[in-house]
C-alpha cells in the first residue's frame, strides 16, 4: 500500500547550491532516497541547521557525572558542549566556546570544576554557563557594553530522562515529550523500568568512520534485513538464535512519524529449546526463566513499580531489543546466551554524531541496571564489548559497511542511485496489540527506516 | 608517574639487559608474533597465546595534567579478552565465510620497538614492555591508518617456548582513528 503523505502546510524545500531541492533527493510515493544524500556537502550543512540544532540530542548518561561539579565534554552535532552538574540533580549543557574570542573554555574531556576559566584570557563561568568575571576586574575587560547576564555560556534545553542527558538548543521548539511522541511508551520499558535505572559502566567508546552519520543512523531505525547476509557469520557460529538467523526476523517492529523505531522480538521463538512451554506459564515463570536483558531475578518485583500491566506483559513476551530514536541513536537491550547456560543483555546505546559530510564518530556507552551486581555488571560490560562497539564482532562488519555507501554517493552515477524501502509489511495491526504507534507484525520490513527518512525530510524542509 | 610509563610489574624488578640471552628471545617472540599477525597465520598466534590470559585496551580519555591518572579508563575497554574470546574471534576469521571486516582482509604491519623487559619475581615470567605502530590499508584507500600504543605483557616461559599471559594496550588516541578493530594489537 502506498500512501501519499500530505505535506505539512509549513513545508518548504530548501534547495541546494546545483538546483536542486529536498524534493527532488526524496521520491515519498515511491519511498526512494537519492544516494546522494549519504556525501553531499551542502545537504550535510543544512542538516547541522535544520536537524542537529532543532532537535534533541542524546549527550551521555548522569551517571558518568555523578558528583557535584563533575564535568564532560561532548559533541551536539557540530558543536562540542560542555554537560556539568551542579547542585543535586542539575545538569547543565553549555556551548564549549568563549563569548569573548570563541576558544574552548574546556579543553579537557572530563574532571570536576567549580569553576570553568578559558585559558586564553581568563573569562570564568560557573557550572551553570552564567559569566563570572574576567581578570584584572579593575579595568573591567569584558567592558560595559554588555551587562555580564550577556556574557555567559550559550545554553541548552537539557532533559534527563532515565538518566540519560539529552540537550536541544532551540529554545522555542519541541519538548522532548513531543520528541519522544507515541514511543515514550516502548522506551519507558527499558529506560524507566527500575528503581535506581540504569548506570553507564565507564565513558564510552569512541571511534572514526569515514562514512556519512545517516548510513549508521537509518540503520538503526530497525534495519533487521541486513542480520541475514552482513552478520551471516552468526548462523554459521551456530549460537545466535540457536543458529536459525531468519527465526529472529520476526517480531513486532513499532515505529511513528517521530522517525523513532523499535524491533519487539517474542521471546519464545528466539529461544525455542530454553522456552519450551512459554506460552503456557504464568508471567512470573516467564519472568523467573527469561529476565529482561540486563534485569536480575532479584529486581523483578520492581518492574511492577514503573510498568503498567500491558508494558509488562510485553516486556516479557515481546520486548524491544533493537532500534534508535531519531535522529542518530542506536539502541541495544539484547538476549545474550552464554555458553554456562546463563543469559545476560548486551545492553548498550550508540550515538552516530556528524563530522563532516563523509566522517561520523561512533560512541558507545555500555549500561547496567544500577542495582546489579557488580560480577554481573563486568560480564555485560566483558560480553557487550565482545560484540558491540570498537572491536565488537558484530558491529565491526556494519562499521566496514558503512563507508562504501559513502563513497558511492560520491560518483556521478552513484549519486544518482536510488536507496529504496520497497519491502512493506501490508499486514493488518496485530490484533490486540497492547502500545501505541504503528506496529508492523511479521517478517522484518523496510517501514520504520522509512518512518525515519519522512522524520528527516518533515525537519529539512519545516518552515 | 606520566600514564604511559605506569608499570605493570613494580619497577624495583631488576631489568634484563638489552642484548642478554633472555631479551633476545623475547624480542624474537615479538618479531615473530608481529609476523603472525601481518601474515594472518591467525591459527598460529593463537598458539602464542596462555590458556589464562588477559588482553584488553582500556579507553584514554584527555585529562588535565594533574589528573593523568585518570587518562587510561580501565573500567572500559575497545578490547575486553580473555583466551577463550580470542578463541572466539579467530574462529571467526578463519571459520566462517563471512567474517566481512577482514574479507577482503586489511594488509596490516605490526611495528614492535623499545623493548624493555624487567623480572616479575617469578622465576618464569617476564614483564615485557613495547611500543606498537600498525599501519593498516583497506581496498584501494590512498592513505594508511596509523594506530601508535604501548603494549604491558607478561610473557612466560612454558617448556621452553614463550607465551602471552597478559597483554594491556594503551592506545595514543582517544577517539580512535579506525573504523573497527578487526585487528589485533
Amino acid at each position: 500500500m502506498l500512501k501519499t503523505l500530505p505535506k505539512s502546510p509549513k513545508h518548504k524545500s530548501p534547495v541546494l547550491p546545483d538546483g536542486t531541492s529536498i524534493d527532488d533527493l526524496i521520491n515519498v510515493d515511491m519511498r526512494e532516497v537519492q544516494l546522494r544524500v549519504m556525501a553531499d556537502k551542502d545537504l550535510y550543512d543544512l542538516e547541522m541547521e535544520k536537524i542537529f540544532s532543532k532537535t534533541w540530542v542524546l549527550l551521555g548518561h548522569e551517571s558518568e557525572i555523578p558528583n557535584e561539579f563533575d564535568y564532560m565534554v561532548r559533541e551536539m552535532g557540530a558543536d562540542q558542549v560542555i554537560v556539568t552538574r551542579g547542585k543535586g540533580d542539575e545538569v547543565n549543557v553549555l556551548l564549549n566556546v568563549c563569548p569573548h574570542r570563541g576558544m574552548r573554555v574546556c579543553t579537557a574531556e572530563a574532571g570536576n570544576k567549580r569553576t570553568h576559566k578559558c585559558i586564553y584570557h581568563g573569562w570564568a563561568f560557573k557550572t551553570n554557563g552564567d559569566f563570572l568575571g574576567s581578570p584584572v576586574a579593575k579595568e573591567q575587560m569584558h567592558g560595559d557594553m554588555r551587562p555580564k547576564s550577556e556574557l555567559g555560556l550559550t545554553k541548552a534545553n537539557v532533559k534527563v530522562y532515565g538518566g540519560l542527558i539529552f540537550a536541544n538548543f532551540d529554545a522555542d521548539g519541541q519538548t522532548f515529550e513531543e520528541y519522544l511522541g507515541d514511543m515514550k511508551w516502548y522506551y519507558d520499558m527499558l529506560f524507566c523500568r527500575t528503581d535506581n535505572g540504569l548506570e553507564a559502566l565507564g565513558p564510552p567508546q569512541r571511534f572514526i568512520i569515514n562514512a556519512n552519520w545517516k548510513a549508521a543512523s537509518e540503520q538503526a531505525a530497525a534495519d533487521g534485513y541486513h542480520t541475514i547476509t552482513l552478520h551471516q557469520w552468526l548462523g554459521e557460529f551456530g549460537g545466535f538464535n540457536e543458529g536459525d538467523i531468519e527465526a529472529s526476523m520476526m517480531g513486532v517492529e513499532v515505529t511513528s512519524r517521530t522517525g523513532h523505531a523499535l524491533r519487539c522480538q517474542p521471546v519464545a521463538n528466539k529461544f525455542k529449546k530454553l522456552a519450551a512451554g512459554f506460552d503456557s506459564m504464568t508471567l512470573e515463570e516467564k519472568l523467573e526463566l527469561l529476565p529482561p536483558p540486563g534485569v536480575t531475578k532479584e529486581m523483578l518485583p520492581q518492574l511492577k513499580n514503573h510498568l503498567d500491566p500491558e508494558q509488562l506483559a510485553l516486556l516479557v513476551d515481546q520486548p524491544p531489543q533493537v532500534g534508535g530514536m531519531f535522529p542518530n541513536i542506536l539502541i541495544a537491550f539484547i538476549y545474550a546466551p552464554q555458553p554456562d547456560g546463563t543469559i545476560l543483555g548486551l545492553t548498550s546505546l550508540h550515538s552516530y554524531t556528524p563530522r563532516g559530510p563523509d566522517k561520523l564518530e561512533f560512541t558507545n556507552w555500555i549500561f547496567a541496571e544500577k542495582d546489579a551486581p557488580q560480577e554481573m555488571k563486568d560480564r555485560i560490560r566483558k560480553v557487550t564489548t565482545g560484540m558491540l562497539g570498537t572491536s565488537g564482532m558484530i558491529e565491526q562488519d556494519d562499521s566496514d559497511t558503512w563507508p562504501h555507501m559513502t563513497r558511492n554517493a560520491k560518483g556521478p552515477m552513484g549519486k544518482n542511485v536510488t536507496l529504496k524501502y520497497q519491502a512493506i509489511n501490508s499486514l493488518p495491526r496485530p490484533k490486540d496489540w497492547p502500545g501505541p504507534a504503528e506496529a508492523y507484525d511479521g517478517f522484518t520490513k523496510d517501514d520504520t527506516q522509512w518512518n525515519w527518512w519522512l522524520r528527516w525530510y518533515d525537519m529539512m524542509t519545516a518552515e | 608517574m606520566t600514564a604511559n610509563t605506569k608499570p605493570i610489574a613494580a619497577n624495583k624488578e631488576k631489568r634484563i639487559p638489552v642484548g642478554s640471552e633472555t631479551y633476545n628471545r623475547i624480542t624474537e617472540a615479538l618479531y615473530e608474533e608481529a609476523m603472525w599477525l601481518d601474515e594472518m597465520r591467525l591459527e598460529e598466534w593463537g598458539d602464542f597465546l596462555a590458556p589464562d590470559l588477559i588482553y584488553r585496551a582500556p579507553l584514554r580519555l584527555s585529562r588535565q595534567r594533574d589528573e593523568q591518572a585518570a587518562s587510561i579508563v580501565h573500567t572500559m575497554n575497545h578490547y575486553d579478552e580473555d583466551y577463550g574470546t580470542l578463541m572466539g574471534r579467530i574462529a571467526r576469521l578463519t571459520q566462517t565465510k563471512s567474517a566481512w571486516a577482514e574479507d577482503p582482509p586489511s594488509r596490516t604491519r605490526h611495528f614492535v620497538s623499545n623493548i624493555l623487559v624487567r623480572e616479575t619475581g617469578k622465576t618464569d615470567e617476564y614483564a615485557v614492555k613495547s611500543n606498537g605502530l600498525l599501519t593498516r590499508n583497506r581496498f584501494e584507500e590512498d592513505h594508511m591508518q596509523v594506530i601508535s600504543y604501548v603494549r604491558n605483557d607478561i610473557l612466560r616461559d612454558v617448556n621452553g617456548s614463550l607465551k602471552l599471559a597478559k597483554r594491556e594496550i594503551v592506545f595514543d588516541m582517544a577517539v580512535l582513528g579506525t573504523q573497527n578493530l578487526s585487528i589485533f594489537l
